[in-house]
């Protein structure tokens, strides 16, 4: 059964459908949500509010898009309104600073990563999410253009741009990563 | 640009075991406090209204009905001389002006006196004619 076939049932109330839903998009939105916030037990909980927004929001989703799309957008608007969230509470105390700077220079002093993967994973999360987000749904979640335009809400012209320096950075970091002997920041 | 294939090659998280579960259970806990908020907001729009309909009740009762001027009927009613203190004239801000007399005893205690007739003439400082010299 094709999915905008499963989409009218949800819209029907069918539990089932849904079910198949969740299960087919299941670990890819997880994915998707831990490499938007870098936080796995929060891209699990905003995974299972993406699929009960799928389910009561059924009746606004409109068949001009693919299903993939639409909770790619729920999803990601979740992931900004969490990221703003979290962005207004960050009241960090004077130990969780000191932590922090702890933990860097202990990594700096250490040599660096000889895993071309894990220098890709810091240079990812080191990227800004305005970037980061367009250039994880192009090359890991394989979405076109134009669907990561509608994803976002924005011109195809400006995700292009995105992607494109999104790329260029990620680059840069990784050339200086193995290069350089230092570790991406 | 290699170096960005690998992306796709990165490890991806999937999903923690027994979350579609959660998500089917999440869904009856969501769904049972829509129906109560449905419920809920149902009822209070009908107190909302049953309260209005009170307010305007006692409204008409008590102000409106007050500052209404009497009918006809009323007045009709509340001057007649049948108009008895059981329909509660003790509650009543109006006065009967109009009184029904007996004049039969003046008539009967006149009735010894010699006659006088009256005559009662219309007076008009007008002339009906025109004077002629």
């Amino acid at each position: 059964m094709d999915e905008q076939e499963l989409m009218r049932q949800v819209q029907r109330g069918d539990e089932m459908a849904f079910g198949q839903i969740v299960n087919a998009y299941k670990d890819r939105i997880v994915n998707y949500l831990y490499q938007f916030l870098g936080d796995y037990q929060k891209a699990v909980e905003l995974s299972q509010e993406t699929f009960l927004r799928v389910y009561f929001k059924a009746n606004q989703y409109r068949p001009i898009a693919p299903v993939a799309s639409w909770i790619y957008a729920i999803a990601t608007n979740l992931a900004r309104t969490e990221m703003k969230r979290a962005r207004r509470a960050s009241l960090v105390s004077l130990e969780e600073i000191a932590a922090h700077e702890v933990e860097e220079r202990a990594y700096s002093e250490d040599p660096p990563d000889p895993g071309l993967l894990k220098n890709l994973r810091q240079a990812l999360h080191s990227l800004h999410p305005r970037y980061r987000v367009p250039v994880i749904l192009k090359d890991m979640e394989g979405f076109s253009q134009e669907e990561i335009a509608e994803i976002l809400k924005k011109p195809v012209g400006t995700i292009k741009a995105r992607i494109s320096r999104g790329r260029q950075f990620l680059k840069k970091k990784l050339a200086e990563a193995r290069d350089g002997g230092k570790a991406p920041v | 640009m290699e170096e960005l294939s690998l992306l796709k090659k990165l490890e991806r998280v999937k999903a923690p075991p027994g979350f579609e579960q959660r998500v089917m259970a999440q869904l009856s806990v969501r769904r049972r406090g829509l129906v109560r908020r449905r419920r809920v907001f149902k009822l209070s729009l009908a107190g909302a209204f049953a309260g209005l309909l009170v307010v305007f009740i006692l409204l008409n009762i008590f102000v409106l009905q007050k500052q209404a001027a009497p009918g006809a009927a009323t007045i009709a009613q509340e001057t007649s001389p049948l108009f008895g203190a059981s329909e509660g004239v003790e509650s009543r801000s109006l006065v009967p002006i109009i009184e029904t007399l007996d004049y039969s005893t003046e008539i009967r205690s006149r009735t010894e006196e010699p006659r006088a007739l009256y005559l009662l003439e219309e007076v008009s400082d007008r002339t009906l004619r025109e004077i002629k010299y």
